[in-house]
């Protein structure tokens, strides 16, 4: 049976795409860790909170598009549109991250919740998730090649089985990210992330915008 | 707590006699002649005039540092004119090489795009994953504009740091002269409310270009945000989007390094914006000198919080007494100071032991790199004023 | 005077020796510790190496190594050629090109060599398989997909197919 040798396949490509997804997650994981209360443990939870949104997102986005067939083939027009919304989204995640955290540490920075994006008066979405949920829709290259190997496979069940298995190969290299925690958390760093944070994300409402607009970027 | 209240100017330090001046003066004055004094190295009446009078420009500057005790004044003089000729002599050799300002992709394919120190920083994590330099230079000089190479910058850069730690910022960097000349250009302050959080703005600007550049495998800085491309070159544009960039340097330009300048009178672009500084105040833990505060003489008047143009000093560093680590060791704060309580420092010794030894070695230190590097570009600026004539 | 004074006038002291040093040592070895890091330049900007040179009558082209992109850098993947010595070119270039060296023509590569060398490049690729892709009229927009001159040659690049 070739099985074994295809999940073993998925985890090395994930093992190898480790580099590739850390920079793409960098510019919306590093800030936001920093402007999270300090503490291995909290930002552990962040970290959790965060991979498994993403996970959800590329599970997710792998099973509508195979069930539909277009994984591979979806044509520029609409997968330009549907990045532009993603990647805009992702900017308006970022600027309401941002906004949350000055007021979450204001009321009380000794609490154990991560800070939470409000989605109502009373109830709110932890950032972590949100942020990690967009960040799996947004199709980085990794993610492609993953998606051209699984679209591959003989079933649904398979290509998600193979997704789950190239995720844990990359989600390997975010462990370090988790000394984060170790980072002192004053005015200053989180001031720091909170600003670092609106200006990563007026690049991404830019790159969203650019695609929504046709033009397309990342030469896909 | 420090509280602010106004007291008269007390009397500065006494000047030095003449002769003590100039004995102090002349290993500054061997050194600039060792650096300038090349007959070989220029044929040309201009180049030799320039260097003349760059050479007794930087000696009479340091003279007069040593006779008057006063150090920010003096060393203003020789930033401002690197500020200002700096870009004159960069210009006319780009116009001259290659007819435009703008940098055509024949040149960044061709690696003869000049390496300014101020990517630096944005390099390295690409660097450390794939041993690829995302700038479209040469590692070593290949003709043009290419200059000393990627290497050659960054061997001067690292030189400089190990001697001046964030003084690379008051001695070295050719672009801040401009906002600091600028800066002292009114008698007042129209903005005087700055909120202290805008200082975080350098390193919130160097985090977001480090992930990004990293992420995008480009310097994003230089792509978008580099006010300085207004006066040296920038890419030229080929699409909506380069024009979009290059309307974004202009505006930062005007905005950072002429406009906020003379209303606040500080350097607003190197207090607020620049990630190159923030990246230098880490050089400053590793820097010997420092300036710290005699809290014993302190009153504290709160006049070198008023004076320093980057908003390294707060009510609590003064009670602490120390600068904050983004310092750019210019000098303003202990120029300022009636009581003579912000002094020049060396780590390990009494605070106020012997501030004037420590003033000295520093500024033997400082003003050695500043004829070397910086003396160079204002005798290349002012060469390139003097064809004209000679 | 304390361990600490004296080591610190010490630092001092040896910082102003360093400072002599810079011009006539230090930023020398420094510059050649920089060079021998075995970093080099991106491929997205230097083409990267030369791998194969095709020989005509007049005129060589160079076949560099395909260039992919790293990260998330906003470009496609290509291949650059360069035809050289400019010289030695007929007025109109239309040649076959085998890009991977296995015997069979993948690109037809068409331009104009005007006398004036200000005057900006335009070219045509004509995909003669599904590795490439085809261009018309292009100048010099994006570094995936170009014409330009660049001293004694004249470079092209051409995109690869994405899947």
């Amino acid at each position: 049976m070739t099985t074994p040798f295809i999940l073993g396949e998925a985890l090395t490509l994930g093992l190898a795409s480790g580099p590739a997804c850390m920079a793409s997650c960098g510019p919306v994981l590093v800030p936001s860790l920093l402007a999270e209360r300090a503490g291995l443990r909290r930002n552990a939870g962040f970290l959790s909170a965060f991979l498994a949104a993403r996970f959800l997102g590329y599970l997710l986005f792998a099973a509508v598009a195979w069930g539909l067939g277009v994984l591979v083939s979806l044509p520029p027009a609409p997968r330009l549109l549907l990045f532009g919304v993603v990647h805009v989204l992702l900017a308006g995640a970022l600027l309401w991250y941002a906004y949350s955290a000055t007021h979450a540490c204001a009321q009380s920075c000794a609490g154990s919740e991560l800070v939470s994006i409000s989605v109502t008066k009373k109830r709110g979405v932890p950032g972590a998730a949100v942020l990690g949920f967009l960040t799996g829709v947004s199709l980085c290259p990794p993610f492609v090649a993953a998606g051209v190997r699984a679209a591959g496979l003989g079933s649904v069940a398979a290509a998600l089985l193979f997704f789950a298995l190239f995720f844990v190969g990359t989600t390997v290299w975010f462990v370090p990210f988790v000394g984060m925690g170790c980072v002192a958390r004053n005015e200053a760093v989180t001031t720091v992330a909170r600003m670092a944070m609106v200006l990563i994300a007026i690049y991404y409402a830019y790159l969203g915008l650019a695609m929504l607009m046709g033009r397309r970027v990342y030469g896909y | 707590m420090a509280t602010k209240a106004r007291t008269p100017k007390a009397a500065a330090m006494a000047p030095r006699t003449i002769g003590r001046s100039l004995l102090l003066t002349l290993p500054i004055a061997f050194w600039s002649l060792l650096m300038f004094a090349n007959p070989q190295r220029h044929s040309n009446r201009a180049p030799q005039i320039a260097s003349l009078i760059t050479a007794v420009f930087m000696i009479v500057l340091f003279f007069m540092m040593m006779r008057t005790g006063n150090t920010y004044r003096w060393r203003r003089w020789f930033f401002v004119a690197l500020g200002i000729l700096f870009p004159v002599g960069f210009i006319h050799t780009v116009m001259v090489m290659r007819g435009t300002m703008g940098l055509p992709i024949e040149e960044m394919i061709a690696g003869r795009t000049p390496f300014c120190y101020l990517p630096i920083p944005l390099l390295i994590l690409p660097a450390a994953f794939t041993k690829s330099l995302v700038f479209p230079g040469s590692i070593l000089p290949s003709g043009g504009m290419s200059g000393a190479g990627m290497a050659g910058m960054a061997g001067l850069w690292l030189a400089v740091t190990l001697v001046l730690g964030k003084g690379w910022c008051s001695y070295a960097c050719f672009f801040g002269g401009i906002e600091e000349g600028m800066a002292s250009v009114p008698p007042r302050a129209k903005l005087r409310k700055i909120d202290p959080r805008w200082r975080y703005g350098p390193w919130a600007v160097l985090l977001a270009m480090v992930l990004l550049s990293l992420a995008l495998f480009e310097p994003a800085y230089c792509m978008w945000l580099c006010p300085f491309k207004a006066v040296s070159e920038y890419v030229a544009a080929r699409n909506t989007v380069g024009m979009v960039q290059n309307g974004i340097f202009v505006v930062l330009f005007a905005g950072l390094v002429i406009a906020l300048p003379l209303l606040t009178k500080k350097r607003t672009q190197c207090a607020f914006f620049c990630p190159f500084g923030a990246f230098q105040s880490i050089f400053n833990k590793t820097s010997v000198f420092d300036v710290k505060i005699d809290r014993t003489r302190c009153s504290p008047c709160l006049l070198c919080k008023t004076a320093c143009p980057t908003m390294s000093l707060t009510d609590e560093s003064i009670v602490r007494g120390e600068t904050l680590m983004s310092c750019m060791k210019c000098g303003a704060c202990v120029d300022a100071c009636p009581k003579q309580a912000v002094v020049w420092h060396i780590k390990g010794t009494e605070v106020a032991g012997k501030p004037e030894r420590a003033r000295l070695l520093f500024l033997y230190a400082a003003w050695a790199m500043a004829v070397m590097f910086g003396g160079s570009i204002i005798a290349e600026g002012l060469a390139t004023i003097l064809h004209v004539f000679v | 005077m304390k361990l600490r004074a004296k080591l610190g006038y010490s630092a001092a002291g040896i910082t102003v020796l360093v400072a002599l040093l810079v011009p006539f040592f230090l930023m020398g070895q420094f510059t050649k510790g920089f060079a021998s890091l075995g970093l080099h330049v991106d491929e997205m900007y230097s083409g990267g190496p030369k791998v194969r040179t095709i020989q005509t009558a007049n005129y060589s082209i160079d076949i560099h190594r395909p260039v992919f992109p790293h990260m998330l850098q906003t470009e496609k993947p290509f291949v650059q050629l360069d035809w050289k010595p400019v010289s030695a070119l007929p007025e109109h270039v239309s040649d076959a090109v085998d890009v991977d060296g296995d015997g069979q023509s993948d690109i037809r590569v068409s331009f104009d060599v005007p006398k004036d060398a200000k005057t900006p490049l335009r070219v045509n690729v004509e995909a003669l398989n599904s590795h490439y892709q085809s261009m018309q009229n292009v100048g010099k927009e994006k570094f995936s997909s170009l014409i330009v001159r660049v001293d004694d040659a004249i470079v092209v690049r051409v995109p690869l197919a994405c899947p």
